[in-house]
């Protein structure tokens, strides 16, 4: 929402709409569409700049702490005592204090959260969430039963489970990861949830989601099952996604059927932008690129998150991945990053053309 | 009559569903609904729960956070009765 409340045009707007107020015959509106389309060009050179600029550039611009490579965790954990009133949550944990705490699904978000943090900033120098050392905040035992896991813009809420179908949501560290990574998307590229945006931004929290598992459990990509959600959904066969083969995950399930995620375009599905269309299949159609970054790091070999989840992570920050992008747009952007990282001609980037292919993007 | 609550969404997309008999006149049922009814503009929450209430000829995604103390007891019943729609 437009938190500028004297000048509407202020906002971000789309370009194509900034084009039609510039050439406005209002020439108010036309005079201010012309400093925020200057404003804009400024605001995009700027994160160009910054985002190439070196460590050193960096700390004297005052845009990183000087203590890099010493940030500390801050993170705060929540029991919601199966209420949904979020304000009204005891603080279970908090890294100042370490307090000792019985809660099971408190020990799994701390042990999760410590594994994110460490993931982004052991591999990546990033700074938690924001890379400005944002403290981060988990919420447990929300609502009775809820059988999901969310981030709301500012936190992470895990619910306990029906008990039935679903188990306490905070027993995956992958889970934890996917949504913390819904965290980092908002403050780098923050890709639209919905339709094929939406299916990669599901996508990049599954695939950071399970590096951070995979690197939890030092599990290369043979040892790995490339499986999100195993100890949630209940039952030994079961898991909520298969980024190996999609589509998989859960077959006759008595109460969900069948996974519906495709793993290659040509099965992209349809859907409505509604919730019930699930906001045109970001749930569903992230199967694709999640199976692209399967069979890329498969080839690669060796640790996920040392080969192909530093592309990954390079087209997550790409000043030129834009909030609206599609498929192919990520597709060309791993194989430039994977150029820049790797060599034009390297096995690297020939995995990377490989995953695609093989999703059929 | 009969009002039904609907819940979309989540980590994976599963719609549930609950109905139940209330005694409620149509002009409560206009004034609840405006009450809880969601902000279409409000922000998208990655992987949340969406609900929506269907009366009759109304139907509405609604805010259970909105829900007033009066109908409180309702909607707790529909949510802890909520059934997977396969």
């Amino acid at each position: 929402m437009c938190k500028n409340q004297i000048n509407p045009i202020h906002c971000i707007i789309p370009p194509y709409m900034l084009k039609k107020l510039m050439e406005s015959g209002n020439k108010k509106i036309a005079d201010m569409a012309i400093n925020t389309n200057f404003r804009n060009y400024r605001f995009r050179n700027d994160r160009i700049f910054f985002h190439n600029a070196s460590l050193k550039e960096k700390r004297i611009l005052g845009l990183i702490s000087k203590q890099v490579g010493k940030e500390l965790l801050q993170m705060e954990v929540y029991d919601c005592k199966q209420k949904t009133d979020l304000a009204g949550a005891i603080l279970l944990w908090d890294s100042k204090n370490n307090q000792k705490i019985t809660s099971l699904a408190g020990k799994n978000v701390i042990k999760g959260g410590k594994a994110s943090w460490d993931f982004y900033s052991q591999l990546f120098g990033r700074n938690s969430i924001d890379n400005k050392g944002l403290l981060i905040k988990q919420y447990v035992h929300f609502d009775k039963g809820m059988d999901n896991a969310y981030w709301d813009g500012r936190r992470m809420v895990y619910g306990d489970g029906d008990g039935t179908v679903f188990t306490s949501f905070t027993s995956d560290i992958d889970i934890i990861g996917h949504e913390l990574t819904h965290g980092v998307m908002e403050n780098e590229a923050n890709l639209d949830y919905e339709n094929q945006a939406g299916a990669l931004n599901e996508s990049f929290s599954d695939i950071f989601g399970i590096m951070i598992k995979q690197r939890f459990n030092n599990q290369d990509v043979k040892k790995s099952n490339w499986l999100i959600g195993e100890r949630v959904m209940i039952g030994p066969k079961y898991a909520l996604r298969s980024m190996k083969a999609p589509g998989t995950a859960y077959l006759n399930h008595p109460e969900l059927g069948n996974d519906p995620q495709p793993a290659t375009m040509d099965k992209y599905q349809n859907l409505p932008n509604t919730s019930a269309g699930d906001w045109g299949g970001v749930h569903i159609n992230s199967g694709i690129p999640n199976f692209a970054f399967y069979v890329a790091a498969y080839n690669m070999g060796g640790y996920a998150w040392d080969t192909t989840g530093r592309i990954w992570y390079a087209v997550l920050t790409d000043v030129k991945l834009t909030q609206n992008a599609k498929f192919a747009d990520v597709k060309n952007l791993t194989i430039v990053n994977a150029e820049k990282i790797y060599g034009i001609n390297s096995p690297e980037v020939k995995a990377v053309k490989q995953g695609w292919a093989e999703a059929k993007v | 009559m009969k009002v039904k609550l609907i819940r979309t969404g989540g980590f994976i997309p599963v719609t549930k569903a609950a109905e139940t008999e209330v005694n409620l006149t149509d002009k409560e049922l206009v004034r609840l609904l405006e009450v809880i009814q969601q902000d279409p503009k409000a922000h998208r929450i990655k992987d949340g729960n969406y609900y929506e209430l269907n009366a009759g000829k109304y139907s509405s995604p609604v805010d259970l956070e909105k829900v007033p103390h009066e109908y409180k007891a309702l909607f707790s019943k529909l949510k802890n009765d909520l059934k997977i729609i396969k």
